[in-house]
């Protein structure tokens, strides 16, 4: 098989998504919070849920990823979804069904689901 | 036409020689151990070394071995210049230290003007001269004119240097009778310490 | 193609796989299948990461989290923690020396924070032995550019431009050697990648090979067409097994794609490389000898001109760069000269790979803009001397380079200014010496190693090594004379100004500069008999201090050559007649009673 120059690009894209998780780079990033707690009340039902969503959508320049415990264990299930120079925003008590709203509206159309939504801002102060 | 300088004197000359064929035919003798007009040159011994500078840069003088160098466009060459001669003193003073025996060495140091009284030594010749334990008990000097001899002569490369460093030495192949010379006696006759001696064998 | 959550890049270098890396990948395939995560979280084998020093490493994507110092015990926990419940383990992670936190962002580490990645762009960042990763990182686009957007000389110009200069350690510019090349002429021609490495303590041309084998490939490729060659060489250590390996799979690869054989990318273009393997002589490094080592002959050097451009492999044009020099083509040629010459300084333009070693606290390999200075190197990006030790000098260019002292530590990363101070770039060895080094036993350890690889094809190179190193090892041995001294300044001059190749003309350089920075220690060997750094073995005694020994009979016990007597309780005594000075008693001793004496 003798590549032609456009075919470097499909295998990029083919990649992309990889070489984007790597170098931090992405529109978009989901965090799914997987503390004990999280995964206690389905986080991980949850990350699969985004992962299907992400899947289903084709993008490669989001990223997926997964953390600890956010502090607030009663709130759990819980996601934070970075949009590329925008704060981030928390969500809480998150279903299969929030994330498929919070995929479509947010992460596809950054407009920010304001009924699942905790609060903008990061946990961490400086 | 290749215009260039050798010792203040203007030459222009038609073909492109060495260093060393032009300086020759101005009756300037260069003095040389590993180099035979009729091999290959090698540029080892380091003995040929002449200055070279250029008009475009006549400050940037460097040494280069006159049997490999080819005369060029604007060249200005020194054969007997003081840092010349001085670099010549020290190459020969290393030989002599690695063989002291070898009568011919002593015969080329008076020619080019290295002293073996040791007043008037630098603090390197005297060194070399007095101080400088020998490892090496040869009066083969590594010039490898015997190993180009063979190989270009009867073409038989029946001998080649082996090792490395001052553990360099010319052997013939592991060491065994070389079934490939003929006996022509080449490597002896182009030897310059005569340290290739051919005998009969029955 | 399947989608990871997170991907493990762990260090598969040669320095992490000797600390037994690949037994902590089998671990972590192991544990994350018994989570069942070997569908969410990928293990990749990277190239070297160039943090060797703290080894076996891992970088966590995303998050840039660092984990260092592995151990195959550590993993379970850790898969368990950090990948199945998310709280990333703070005992594994990287401890800055002055902090209390562990740091976990790879960002936030000094020893990564001031570097430049250019040839080591993709170092950690993509498995070596897999293309598509590797083109998915912009790889053969700027092959594509080349063959498809420029002419030969619009590329030779770009390279030109770029500043870019030889960084095996000539530091010629590479446009103009090419340009050489190019003008030469010749239907048949060459291009050889050395990667020969072999001066002590520098490794970036193995990391690089083995990290990313597809950018020596690509810029080899763009350099053919650029001189008109359809064949390359890799001319690669033979102690570098990892390396070799990998080239091969890479060559492999490319072939299988059309980046390498007849009518690359549909353009006629007709390229491949075959490998070589070293067999060990460091004056392969010099082109000509390389060149007749690839011919079948003896590795030693010839007279220049003619230069390879002229007369190279078989007497055709060929051009040779070193690993590195080709690492950076690719990124000038998608990027452009102007951004690449805006890297540096006047007259050094671009990044450098230095190995960082010797006595400081993060060893492994940098890659700094040029016009850093060295002090920034050591001290912010190497952490400063090991063990809270007095800071003494650090050797640059390995064998053929000079020591610098504290005075000078401000002095700029360049070719010109390191050659101003006596020193080289050259490919780029750096390592670092505090208060226990004696500086001449240092001029005398790399001329063993010059006079050791000496070809011995011409005079001084052979024999004036030799007599250096028998001067210098009476003198550390106490058996110095005054005018030791004037000899060493004379040969070293003289063998300077006339051996045949750069081996032996470097090699008196460590001399240079030790007496030149350091004489002072010189004198006390000489004048004295005394060992200021006290490290000369004939020159020190070790003795026991009545008031601080405990008779705990520790040293005795451990001594190999049973040189030390005492009651336990009892003050300790070493017998100096049969003491070895292999410094056991004083490297066990829990009461700091054991001095050296000089």
């Amino acid at each position: 098989m003798n590549l032609k120059p456009e075919d470097l690009k499909k295998i990029s894209e083919k990649m992309e998504a990889s070489t984007n998780l790597r170098s931090g780079a992405g529109r978009a990033k989901i965090t799914v919070h997987m503390g004990t707690c999280g995964i206690a009340t389905g986080a991980r039902d949850i990350m699969k849920a985004f992962l299907d969503e992400l899947e289903a959508s084709g993008q490669k320049d989001i990223l997926f990823t997964t953390t600890g415990c956010a502090g607030l264990c009663s709130h759990e299930p819980m996601a934070t979804i970075e949009i590329q120079g925008e704060s981030p925003v928390k969500y809480v008590h998150l279903t299969k069904e929030k994330v498929k709203t919070i995929f479509k509206e947010h992460v596809m159309n950054g407009k920010i689901v304001e009924e699942s939504a905790l609060g903008r801002g990061s946990e961490r102060v400086g | 036409m290749i215009k260039y300088t050798l010792n203040g004197k203007i030459i222009e000359k038609g073909n492109e020689t060495t260093i060393l064929e032009s300086a020759s035919k101005q009756g300037i003798k260069i003095p040389t151990l590993c180099n035979n007009e009729h091999l290959t040159p090698f540029g080892g011994c380091r003995l040929c070394l002449v200055d070279v500078a250029t008009t475009r840069n006549p400050d940037m003088k460097k040494l280069m071995p006159a049997c490999t160098a080819k005369i060029g466009e604007g060249q200005i060459i020194e054969t007997h210049s003081s840092k010349v001669i001085q670099a010549r003193r020290f190459i020969l003073s290393m030989l002599i230290s690695r063989s002291p025996k070898a009568s011919e060495l002593r015969v080329l140091a008076k020619e080019i003007g290295l002293p073996e009284d040791s007043e008037e030594q630098t603090p390197a010749e005297k060194y070399l001269f007095n101080d400088a334990p020998s490892i090496v008990d040869t009066n083969c000097i590594l010039c490898g004119l015997c190993v180009r001899a063979c190989a270009e002569i009867p073409m038989r490369d029946a001998i080649s240097f082996s090792a490395r460093g001052m553990e360099r030495t010319v052997k013939t192949p592991f060491e065994k009778y070389a079934e490939t010379c003929i006996g022509c006696g080449s490597c002896a006759y182009v030897c310059p310490t005569n340290t290739i001696t051919i005998e009969e064998v029955v | 193609m399947q989608e990871y959550r997170m991907h493990l890049m762990l260090c598969a270098g040669t320095g992490c796989v000797s600390n037994r890396a690949f037994d902590i990948e089998k671990a972590f395939n192991r544990e994350l299948e018994k989570h069942n995560l070997q569908d969410e979280i990928q293990v990749v084998d990277t190239g070297c990461q160039g943090f060797c020093e703290r080894g076996p490493i891992m970088i966590v994507q995303p998050g840039d989290i660092f984990y260092e110092m592995l151990e195959e015990k550590d993993i379970p926990y850790l898969v368990e923690e950090h990948f199945l419940k998310g709280r990333p383990v703070e005992k594994h992670m990287y401890v800055p020396k002055e902090g209390d936190d562990p740091i976990p962002k790879l960002s936030d580490i000094g020893f990564f924070k001031k570097q430049k990645l250019i040839a080591l762009a993709n170092r950690g960042l993509i498995d070596p032995e897999n293309i598509d990763e590797y083109i998915g990182r912009e790889g053969y686009s700027a092959l594509a550019k080349a063959l498809t957007e420029m002419t030969p000389e619009e590329i030779i110009k770009e390279v030109k431009d770029s500043g870019l200069r030889g960084r095996g350690g000539g530091g010629f510019s590479t446009g103009m050697k090419w340009g050489f090349a190019k003008n030469s002429p010749g239907d048949e021609k060459y291009i050889i990648c050395n990667a020969d490495e072999g001066d002590p303590g520098a490794f970036m041309d193995r990391s690089i090979v083995e990290s990313d084998p597809h950018v020596i490939l690509e810029g080899m490729a763009i350099g053919a067409y650029a001189i008109g060659a359809s064949h390359g060489f890799i001319y690669v250590r033979g102690e570098y097994p990892l390396a070799v390996e990998r080239i091969y799979k890479a060559i492999k690869d490319a072939r299988t794609y059309g980046l390498l054989g007849d009518d690359i990318f549909g353009t006629g273009f007709e390229f491949d490389v075959s490998v070589n393997r070293g067999a060990g002589a460091f004056v392969c490094g010099e082109e000509t000898s390389l060149i007749a080592s690839l011919e079948g002959n003896m590795p030693e050097p010839r007279v220049r001109p003619p230069y390879p451009a002229v007369a190279g492999y078989m007497g055709k044009p060929t051009n040779i760069n070193n690993v590195e020099t080709w690492a950076n083509i690719r990124h000038i040629i998608n990027r452009g000269a102007t951004w690449y010459s805006s890297i540096g300084t006047e007259t050094s333009k671009g990044t450098k790979v230095f190995s960082l070693v010797g006595k400081v606290n993060n060893t492994g390999l940098v890659e700094v803009p040029m016009g850093i200075s060295v002090r920034d190197i050591i001290f912010d990006i190497g952490g400063g001397v090991m063990n809270g030790k007095k800071f003494k000098a650090v050797q640059t260019g390995g064998p053929s380079g000079g020591c610098i002292p504290e005075s000078l530590l401000d002095t700029p990363v360049g070719y010109d200014t390191f050659a101003k101070i006596g020193s080289i770039v050259g490919s780029g060895g750096m390592i670092v010496m505090d208060e226990d080094n004696c500086m001449v036993e240092v001029a005398r350890y790399f001329l063993a190693f010059t006079q050791q690889e000496s070809c011995g094809k011409c005079t001084p190179c052979r024999e004036g090594t030799r007599h250096m190193l028998d001067i210098l090892t009476r003198i550390t041995e106490g058996k110095g004379k005054e005018e030791d001294i004037d000899i060493l300044l004379e040969m070293s001059e003289l063998i300077g100004s006339t051996s045949l190749c750069a081996l032996g003309a470097t090699a008196p350089n460590p001399v240079l500069t030790t007496l030149k920075y350091f004489r002072d220690e010189y004198d006390a060997h000489i004048k004295e008999g005394r060992c200021p750094a006290k490290e000369c073995k004939s020159l020190i005694q070790y003795t026991i201090l009545a008031d601080k020994c405990t008779g705990c009979t520790l040293c005795a016990r451990d001594c190999p050559v049973d040189a030390i007597s005492g009651e336990r309780k009892g003050i300790h005594i070493i017998d100096p007649e049969v003491c070895v000075k292999c410094g056991i008693c004083k490297a066990v001793c829990n009461f700091d009673a054991v001095r050296i004496e000089s």
